[in-house]
């Protein structure tokens, strides 16, 4: 018992020191490398709202950037069309990044798992080239000149005030999300990420489960959406293509699926690596796509996954049987 | 001038490179439950070697050209596809479908990023012109390059059909898409079905991205994204794991596709193409042709 | 059958004393990120200034470095990854050929420029991310500028820190419409070119039925809105305003459509490489009317796309490129021999740009950001390739400079 509370005091101090540290970042560093590290927040907050969807219960959402475009839209418009304040904008988001993820959800959830993957990603050009189409949402060239936000009195103009508030959320969202991964809900989840059956057996009801994920992550997603809008204070439909809901997945399953601190390293990876790499930017996906097959073979838990855990088997072990090996 | 007749033969055009690719899409689903992501970039790679064999014959006469990238472009890619299984996907035929579709994506993101680095982002023109000759059909303008394009499509998949009916090795793909262990211990060597499969859906996607390169003439390494999900679109339509509905639904898609956005406006054909796919996976999950199977745990 | 993994620790919460250990773990790992991060600062820093010294004092040193050594800093926007790589490929070797040049005779204010390069990937996210990057670097002006889309949000970082940004390429309506002081476009705006294609269709060319057609990019969308207004300002009728996917390759329902309309003249307002197949698709479907394009589509890939026979007589609405300027002829020799192929369309632009960012630092006599702002504001015709350029109060320019060419053996020619 002493060698564990050691090592909490040691880990609470690593934790602090780190925190600390986030805090300080500011005073050192350039313009440049706090828009760097808010754009990791950020991407830290999106992993953790898919990881939800992904990680914990084990569904496969290729659509993603579609709720983080419902939340960017909803503030856009509300504050540059109707001047609505940016803190009332924030539930008018999360009630329609739900209000989606219920819509889309319902009928996807009860497909096979690997529909629901198409679905979202149909799901997401929709929401995509709806943006680009409607003059409501300012068509392809998108909104701008979106107002900076007041947050209870004090006006967010700087990069170092976004860099604290996204430093905020994402602490706030790690700490939710920690909580919930332990509560009732998250251990529902993952029994019927591991075995739907079973978990169905015990009276966890696989489908209201299945939609409460989808809808968590949504609102994620939606919440991470608004900040996105006032921070940059533009917003195109390019930015929530294909290729944003990919990079959000690789921060979930490159650092660890379902594990926090895991999800956390992926979204810190997926933004400084091309940073570090900026001269071999055309590289990128070619080296994530290896990268993405190489782990599935060889760490399909991730690169800081918990324990001995496997990812879920589903029947095709069958065939492997039927190999004759 | 009749121009439901011109929409007719657009849509019967674009409606066979969607039929071409989504029968790879259903075999290999129907054989291993595996949703294929990469496959619209065999496409694309088809098209690439259908363009270096026409640069490498560009002396030669116009059909022996077409005639050889054809060939070659398909075998070509249809031995792409048996490496991707080989490498990427067999080992994991045993994990979840998760793993595997996130391996796909992998694939996917290689091939289209591996040809662009090696060629280059920018657009490639086929070096070779397509007459514009045609003939008058009811009133509709019909070039013979659409005829061609169509006759030749048709010709594969009643090819296929024969194959997958007819022949040893296609009963032991049927017998695998039923059940794989019982396959197994008939003695029917699984593997080598599952590569043929593979083979023969990846010759198809190749087939198509010769044809479709030619036919619009400009080729990049982003063109099997788009046309990919499609086709997997139109897979699902028709009813995924069977030939015929893929087939069936290629077609469909084209005119839905075709008449849609004549009447709505461009903008909105791949959102009009997205919406059906949703509609259908949620009303008829099992789309128009597809079995009546529950998900086999 | 189901494998089952071994543990049920994913389905059960893990005991709690095994979690301080993660936490150590997830502590160490992400203090070793940020020193990472540091590393980078560091690494990057030194890409522009001096290597030695701390992080933090070499940021802040770079900050002044770039005004007060004996180098001006400039910073240089455009995409060099992406779809539109080849364009931000030309503007960065027109503008290095511009500085080269500058510094060869003796610099501006006798110091010498240097140039550092931050690439916007013609995407919204990345432009302002570059933005940030340069304005951090501590760069003086800015340069540069080919997707409008790309351009807009980067302006706004640009404005917020006072600094000057010379947009070379990128013209849409909406970056001047923001009305930051910081920004000047030395290219024609979308009105301008709106303006001639309708002369050109309309009053040259006797068009009285118009098609347009765009691809719902901000840039395209916008050029077709205001040419509609002016093809109607004119007397003409707009038939059919359509837009297509330029991700696809098939048009042949808009196409088919057209057919049946019978337009006098169709005006295509986006890109090359889709504009070239929907001039093949046009011509073999037998589409009646004159068909012509927008600089966006001002490339020579579009003929090679679209075949030279359908391309033949095609008309094209742009900024004045280097080929079409006789005084340009010099600068093409020196491009060449320097890069050993031809400029591209934006090049004589950026290359004007560059020159005239460095007249007006020469004007203001000093790097500061503001006094180089006034100084832009005051140009007063200034000789660029094909004309001057004198600022309105909302920084484009006064004079339209934009050309008609027509497709002729294959080629661009003046009509």
């Amino acid at each position: 018992m002493t060698a564990t509370s050691f090592r909490a005091r040691a880990s609470q101090g690593a934790t602090a020191g780190l925190l600390l540290a986030l805090f300080l970042f500011p005073r050192v560093a350039s313009n440049y490398w706090l828009d760097v590290f808010t754009s990791a927040f950020f991407y830290v907050i999106l992993a953790l709202g898919l990881n939800v969807v992904v990680g914990f219960a084990g569904l496969l959402d290729l659509g993603y950037a579609a709720f983080f475009a419902i939340g960017a839209y909803t503030t856009g418009i509300l504050t540059t069309v109707y001047h609505v304040p940016f803190l009332l904008t924030v539930p008018a988001a999360a009630a329609l990044a739900a209000l989606s993820g219920v819509v889309i959800g319902a009928p996807a959830l009860r497909l096979r798992s690997d529909y629901l993957a198409i679905v979202t990603l149909g799901f997401g050009e929709i929401i995509r080239i709806t943006a680009k189409n409607l003059t409501l949402t300012g068509s392809a060239s998108g909104i701008y000149g979106i107002p900076r936000p007041t947050v209870f009195g004090h006006a967010l103009k700087t990069q170092q005030d976004f860099y604290y508030l996204l430093l905020i959320l994402a602490i706030v969202t790690y700490l939710a999300m920690r909580r919930l991964e332990h509560s009732r809900v998250g251990r529902a989840w993952k029994y019927i990420r591991e075995d739907e059956d079973a978990a169905a057996a015990m009276g966890i009801d696989p489908f209201r489960y299945k939609l409460l994920a989808f809808v968590v992550g949504a609102v994620v997603g939606g919440l991470a959406g608004t900040v996105f809008a006032v921070r940059m204070t533009a917003i195109a439909p390019e930015s929530f293509g294909f290729m944003q809901s990919v990079l959000i997945l690789l921060a979930v399953i490159l650092g660890g699926l379902g594990r926090l601190p895991g999800v956390v390293l992926g979204a810190f990876l997926i933004v400084l690596l091309p940073e570090a790499m900026r001269e071999f930017a055309s590289w990128r996906y070619f080296l994530f796509g290896a990268l993405l097959i190489a782990m599935m073979h060889f760490r399909p838990e991730g690169l800081w996954p918990a324990g001995r855990r496997k990812m879920p088997q589903s029947g095709r072990a069958a065939l492997n049987g039927g190999d004759g090996r | 001038m009749n121009v439901w007749g011109e929409q007719l033969m657009n849509a019967l055009v674009i409606g066979s490179f969607y039929s071409l690719i989504a029968l790879g899409y259903s075999m290999v689903y129907g054989i291993i439950q595996l949703l294929n992501f990469a496959h619209g970039d065999v496409y694309m790679v088809g098209a690439f070697v259908g363009y270096g064999v026409l640069s490498a014959m560009s002396g030669a006469p116009l059909f022996v050209g077409l005639g050889a990238a054809f060939l070659f472009a398909s075998l070509a890619t249809g031995l792409l596809g048996l490496g991707v299984e080989r490498i990427a996907y067999r080992p994991l035929l045993q994990s979840s479908r998760l793993v595997m579709l996130i391996t796909a994506i992998g694939v996917s993101l290689v091939l289209e990023n591996g040809v662009m680095l090696a060629l280059g982002p920018s657009f490639r023109v086929m070096p070779v012109e397509l007459p514009r000759s045609g003939l008058s059909l009811f009133g509709a303008d019909v070039t013979y390059a659409q005829l061609a394009i169509i006759a030749t499509s048709v010709g594969l998949m009643l090819l296929l059909d024969a194959f997958v009916r007819r022949t040893l090795y296609g009963k032991a793909m049927r017998a695998i898409a039923v059940n794989p262990t019982a396959t197994a211990l008939m003695g029917i060597p699984v593997h080598r079905v599952i590569a043929l499969t593979f083979f023969i859906g990846s010759f198809l996607a190749g087939s198509a991205g010769v044809l479709a390169g030619v036919y619009y003439g400009k080729i990049n390494f982003m063109m099997g994204f788009i046309v990919g999900l499609k086709a997997f679109t139109a897979s699902v339509l028709g009813g995924i794991g069977s030939l015929p509905g893929a087939m069936l639904g290629g077609y469909l898609l084209g005119f839905l596709e075709t008449f849609g956005a004549a009447a709505l406006g461009g903008e909105w054909k791949d959102v009009f193409a997205f919406v059906i796919l949703i509609l259908i996976l949620t009303l008829k999950p099992t789309g128009l042709l597809g079995r009546t199977g529950t998900e086999r745990v | 059958m189901k494998r089952r993994s071994a543990d049920f620790s994913s389905v059960h919460p893990a005991p709690r004393r095994l979690r301080p250990g993660r936490r150590t773990i997830t502590g160490l790992a992400l203090l070793a990120f940020v020193l990472l991060g540091s590393g980078f600062l560091s690494a990057c820093g030194g890409k522009t200034a001096s290597t030695d010294g701390p992080p933090s004092g070499q940021t802040a040193g770079e900050a002044t470095g770039g005004s007060s050594g004996g180098e001006i800093l400039i910073g240089v926007q455009s995409p060099t990854t992406g779809s539109e790589a080849k364009m931000g490929q030309d503007i960065n070797q027109a503008i290095e050929l511009a500085v080269e040049e500058l510094n060869a005779k003796g610099g501006v204010l006798g110091k010498t420029i240097k140039l550092t390069f931050a690439d916007d990937a013609c995407d919204p996210q990345t432009a302002t991310a570059a933005a940030n990057k340069l304005v951090s670097q501590g760069v003086v002006a800015v340069v540069g500028g080919y997707c409008s889309g790309a351009t807009l949000p980067a302006t706004g970082v640009y404005h917020q820190a006072g600094i000057p940004m010379v947009v070379t390429a990128a013209n849409s309506e909406k970056i001047p419409a923001q009305g930051y002081p910081e920004i000047f476009l030395v290219n024609g705006t979308t009105k301008h070119q709106a303006k001639r294609a309708a002369e050109y269709m309309v009053k040259e060319q006797g068009a009285k039925r118009i098609a347009l057609v765009h691809d719902n990019s901000a840039f395209a969308r916008d050029l077709a809105e205001a040419t509609k207004q002016e093809v109607e300002a004119l007397g003409g009728e707009v038939i059919a305003f359509e837009a297509v996917n330029s991700d696809e390759n098939d048009f042949t329902p808009v196409i088919s459509k057209l057919k049946s309309l019978k337009p006098d003249a169709t005006y295509w307002t986006a890109y090359y490489s889709a504009g070239g197949l929907f001039i093949k698709q046009f011509k073999t479907a037998k589409v009646p009317g004159i068909i012509g394009v927008g600089d966006g589509a001002n490339d020579k890939m579009l003929v090679a796309i679209a075949g030279k026979e359908n391309a033949e007589g095609t008309f094209i609405t742009m900024s004045p490129s280097a080929e079409f300027i006789p005084e340009a002829k010099a600068f093409i020799e020196r491009y060449y021999a320097k890069y050993g192929e031809e400029p591209g369309p934006y090049s004589a632009l950026s290359y004007d740009g560059m020159r005239l960012l460095a007249d007006a630092i020469e004007r203001a006599g000093s790097t500061e950001p503001a006094a180089i702002v006034r100084a832009l504001r005051e140009t007063k015709d200034f000789p660029v390739f094909g004309g001057t350029i004198t600022f309105n109060p909302d920084g484009t320019i006064q004079k339209s400079n934009f050309i008609v060419v027509v497709v002729k053996n294959g080629e661009f020619a003046l009509p």
